[in-house]
């Protein structure tokens, strides 16, 4: 049974098959969505039994020939780092999916799109021939674009043109170095895993430079400051489902492509960016948090909170400890969890008020109980209170970090400070104070919102108290990585 | 005999346009339109007796002045599949008066012969003679909407232009020959030298024009704006293509750039041609401005191929060449179709395009994605093996320029999707689609997915088919 092929293809075969139906039957197309969407989510849970915690090695292989000319294979394959990471696109789809049944504008065309996306992450993940992660990687592109500038807010067309011009240019200048790569293999191939065993034999320079070429892409998406420029703008505008698949799956492609793609390919590179990753991580998260504190607009806030917590990822990897990758890697997936259920709840206020401003409301916490019970638990779980799955990713990040890189660690602890600050007053805002009559007419959460909402807050409160289960998954890998 | 006999399909062809053109005589005008289905039908017949000949090496061979080859039949078949499809979107393109369809078909064989026999020349005095016959029946066949002022302007500039760089051409040709004391291509007798150098730049510089590289560029927009569309399209590819093929032959078998010092100039020649259709092409409002100046960008990216120098460059023109066909006729075509039922080419006409006509938008989104190199589509493949060639040649900034120049080129291309997908049509009636056209974009858009998912067959093809005779 070929599961990676099953899982990372099933939503494209539902996105043919919607294409055939007419665009008036929308309870059919997004039935079939779900179907496909919900394949993929089986398929991958399906996997957990079989899959060997006690090992590094590639897991799930499969492999033939692409194009045999060039060298490019069609290979898939899951390790401890990639698992968790298919686990959590699967899942976050189908999330993304629940929060998308409010479309009604261009039905067919959306859930099209969405499930060619979900193709494009899944396959990012699974790849383990590099021309095949590129075209994975490029997939994303073009359904994000039109589920930004179809679906989006109001300035959504220069968001969308915004999203492809710059996520493109940084993946053209990964094309390069990916092709430096090819020639400089004595074999030719594009193969990661034989790529890596080779990385003894180049020089320093020439691994500076092909990471650099590979950092570029991988920076954009993160996106590590400077380059972090698209992201508030095509969170902002995004339609709320896309908001999540962008925090919860797209960005994590930046971070895994560093440790899976730059990492072992190119060490000499890596060290040599090691000081400069350190202090990004840190602008990262400090920069990121106060920009978050300066919005009024809370989607935007979320966005820059985004900024702020792949900063943390970037500790984490710069620390280039077991500790630090197995933090980052948490960070990935709790940050995908939390800031998914974030930007879901930022939409459920937003289709009744029609506003997001923090200070039009007040009060909403007697008038909506359960909505202000589960944000104010995703924003504790946002800023790191322990008990709650947002905690154990930071402070394993820092625990990681603090050994090589005291100063920055006691830097970016007060971004945490300042994460906490705006959330807080965000909460404070919103949810406290006198209630504001203008809203008497607002209505707690539907039973549609639960259903997308709810398993993210059970799942931040399970990792929170019991995060060993997925670290356990990714252990091996991560220890194998860093040579113990 | 031989020596011939290796021309049989250019003359063929050759022989088929003078019977349209003949039949066109004694044909009552109301009937004329069976020339363009005579035309393609010759078009495709000879494509597949090239074809089925591909692999028989006894079609192959060298004559006095002409070398038939795999890799000239390669561009023959491109040139021969350009031909057909065009003079299907003849067929129906509105603009085009039925009474001159014999006189249209026929001009489009003979140039088409004469783009055949410039892919095998091995003599300069048959490369100038095929190149005068491909710029004659073209420089007519833009000029053919005769009460469209453009159109007349277009052809006027490209007759003007064309004659000047013949004379450019003509004079390398002189220098060639004085330097070696011959006219047949080859390095055995030539003495390098700077009289020789300078012929070659000379000649480079003619086949520039033909390709559309900078500078030798600045008859494109107004030639392929005027032109009837499906000539549009067919300068677009077919000539561009065939002066590719003959430039790889000179340049890249016979006298090699790196030997003659001239690597660098062709590579500015490259970035600059790039740069310079990309960066014009984002501020145009006509489409078939804009994909003229989209045209030229391409002409660079397929002289980065060249630029290399390498084996590798030389499949990755031959690779890019046919997947170009097809993605630059499939645009033109839905741009032919949109064009002629709202009757004009500007930017504005594609509003909507979604609501009006859903196959056509993705069609060409399609196509223009592929133009733009975004995976899983053909285009992408070409790029790579492109911009592969560059990295193994060492061409780093060349090969930066190049993808850079793929992001800028994004920029318009999705300017067009932009209007297709996010704008409201102005009225939401269905755009009219003729059978013909139908058939072109679907070959287009099938070759785009086809040989992007699954490029093996093709890549295959060009390696088998790279060899070239001396």
């Amino acid at each position: 049974m070929n599961m990676l092929s099953l899982i990372t293809f099933a939503p494209l075969v539902g996105a043919l098959i919607i294409l055939c139906i007419p665009k008036e039957k929308e309870k059919a197309i997004q039935t079939v969505a779900f179907i496909f969407a919900g394949i993929s989510l089986i398929a991958s849970l399906a996997m957990i039994p079989g899959f060997d915690k006690g090992t590094h090695e590639m897991q799930f292989v499969e492999r033939f020939a692409w194009i045999p000319s060039f060298g490019v294979q069609y290979f898939l394959g899951v390790d401890g780092l990639s698992f968790p990471m298919i686990l959590l696109t699967t899942f976050m789809s189908v999330i993304a999916l629940i929060g998308s049944l409010g479309i009604e504008k261009r039905v067919k065309e959306y859930f099209f799109w969405f499930l060619v996306l979900e193709v494009g992450m899944l396959g990012v993940f699974c790849a383990l021939d590099l021309i095949l992660f590129y075209v994975f990687w490029e997939l994303t592109l073009v359904p994000m674009y039109f589920l930004i500038g179809v679906w989006g807010g109001p300035k959504k067309e220069f968001a969308a043109i915004k999203f492809f011009l710059y996520t493109l240019t940084g993946s053209v200048f990964m094309l390069l170095a990916i092709l430096a790569l090819y020639f400089a293999a004595p074999t030719h191939t594009f193969d990661m895993l034989e790529l890596a065993k080779l990385t003894g034999g180049w020089d320093r320079t020439f691994q500076i430079l092909v990471f650099l070429g590979l950092y570029f892409g991988m920076a954009i998406k993160v996106p590590a400051f400077p380059f972090h420029t698209w992201l508030p703008l095509a969170h902002v505008e995004a339609p709320t489902a896309i908001s999540v698949i962008l925090a919860a799956v797209l960005l994590k492609m930046g971070v895994y492509g560093l440790l899976r793609i730059s990492y072992t390919l190119t060490p000499l590179g890596f060290q040599w960016f090691l000081p400069a990753l350190a202090a990004i991580a840190v602008i990262n998260i400090v920069y990121g948090a106060l920009c978050a504190m300066a919005q009024t607009d809370m989607k935007k806030m979320v966005a820059y909170s985004s900024v702020n917590h792949m900063g943390y990822c970037l500790l984490g990897i710069a620390g280039m400890t077991s500790a630090g990758f197995a933090g980052a890697v948490f960070q990935m997936i709790t940050h995908g969890i939390i800031t998914g259920a974030l930007f879901l709840l930022v939409g459920v206020i937003y289709d009744r008020a029609h506003t997001r401003d923090v200070s039009a409301f007040g009060g909403l916490a007697v008038k909506l109980p359960v909505y202000a019970g589960l944000m104010s638990l995703t924003c504790f779980a946002s800023l790191g209170l322990p008990g709650l799955a947002g905690f154990i990713g930071e402070f394993l990040c820092f625990l990681g970090a603090f050994q090589t890189w005291k100063w920055h660690a006691a830097v970016a602890v007060l971004g945490i400070i300042a994460t906490a600050a705006f959330f807080l007053r965000m909460m404070q805002k919103v949810f406290l104070g006198k209630f504001n009559e203008k809203w008497a007419g607002l209505e707690d959460m539907t039973a549609r919102e639960l259903v997308s909402i709810v398993p993210l807050a059970a799942l931040t409160v399970l990792f929170g108290v019991y995060p060993k289960w997925p670290l356990d998954l990714m252990n091996k890998t991560l220890e194998h990585m860093l040579g113990k | 005999m031989n020596n011939l006999r290796l021309l049989m399909p250019e003359t063929v062809l050759a022989t088929l346009a003078l019977v349209v053109a003949f039949v066109d005589l004694v044909l009552p005008a109301r009937k004329s339109r069976v020339l363009y289905h005579l035309g393609w039908l010759s078009a495709a017949g000879v494509l597949g007796w090239v074809a089925l000949t591909m692999g028989d090496s006894s079609a192959h061979g060298t004559g006095t002045l002409w070398a038939a080859d795999p890799f000239s039949q390669f561009f023959k078949m491109t040139t021969l599949l350009t031909c057909a499809l065009c003079l299907l979107l003849g067929l129906d393109y509105a603009e085009l008066p039925d009474s001159g369809a014999g006189t249209f078909s026929a001009l489009m064989l003979l140039s088409t012969a004469g783009l055949m026999y410039l892919v095998s020349a091995t003599d300069l005095l048959l490369v100038f003679v095929a190149l005068e016959l491909v710029s004659i029946s073209s420089f007519i066949l833009a000029g053919f909407e005769r009460r469209n002022p453009k159109s007349n302007e277009g052809s006027m500039k490209y007759f003007l232009f064309g004659a000047f760089s013949s004379a450019i051409m003509v004079f390398g040709i002189s220098l060639y020959y004085g330097a070696t004391g011959t006219t047949k291509l080859a390095a055995a007798g030539a003495v390098p030298g700077p009289m020789l150098i300078l012929a070659l730049v000379l000649i480079l510089l003619g086949f520039g024009f033909k390709a559309s590289l900078a500078p030798m560029h600045f008859w494109v927009p107004d030639a392929y704006e005027g032109a009837p569309t499906p000539v549009t399209t067919f300068l677009s590819v077919a000539p561009k293509l065939a002066t590719f093929a003959a430039i790889a032959r000179v340049f890249g078998a016979i006298f090699p750039l790196q030997t003659y010092d001239l690597t660098l100039l062709v590579s500015i020649i490259a970035a600059l041609t790039m740069t310079a259709g990309n960066f014009t092409a984002m501020f145009q409002t006509d489409v078939k401005r804009l994909l003229a100046y989209s045209s030229i960008a391409q002409a660079g990216y397929l002289l980065i191929g060249l630029a290399a120098g390498s084996p590798l460059g030389r499949e990755g023109v031959m690779l890019y060449s046919f997947v170009y066909v097809a993605m630059n006729v499939g645009a033109f075509a839905v741009v032919q179709a949109v064009g002629s039922a709202k009757g004009s080419y500007d930017l504005s006409a594609f509003d909507g395009l979604y609501k009006r006509r859903l196959g056509l938008a993705l069609a060409l989104m399609f196509c223009l994605l592929s133009l733009a190199g975004i995976p899983p589509l053909a285009g992408f493949i070409g790029k790579m093996v492109i911009f592969s060639s560059a990295v193994q040649a060492g061409q780093w900034w060349l090969a930066v320029v190049g993808v850079l120049n793929s992001c800028v080129s994004v920029y318009y291309y999705f300017a067009i999707a932009h209007r297709m997908f996010f704008k409201e049509p102005s009225d939401d009636s269905a755009i009219p689609v003729g059978a013909y056209v139908c058939g072109g974009v679907a070959v287009a858009v099938v070759g785009v997915l086809l040989f992007g998912v699954h490029p093996e067959p093709l890549l295959a093809g060009v390696r088998a088919s790279a060899k070239m005779l001396p």
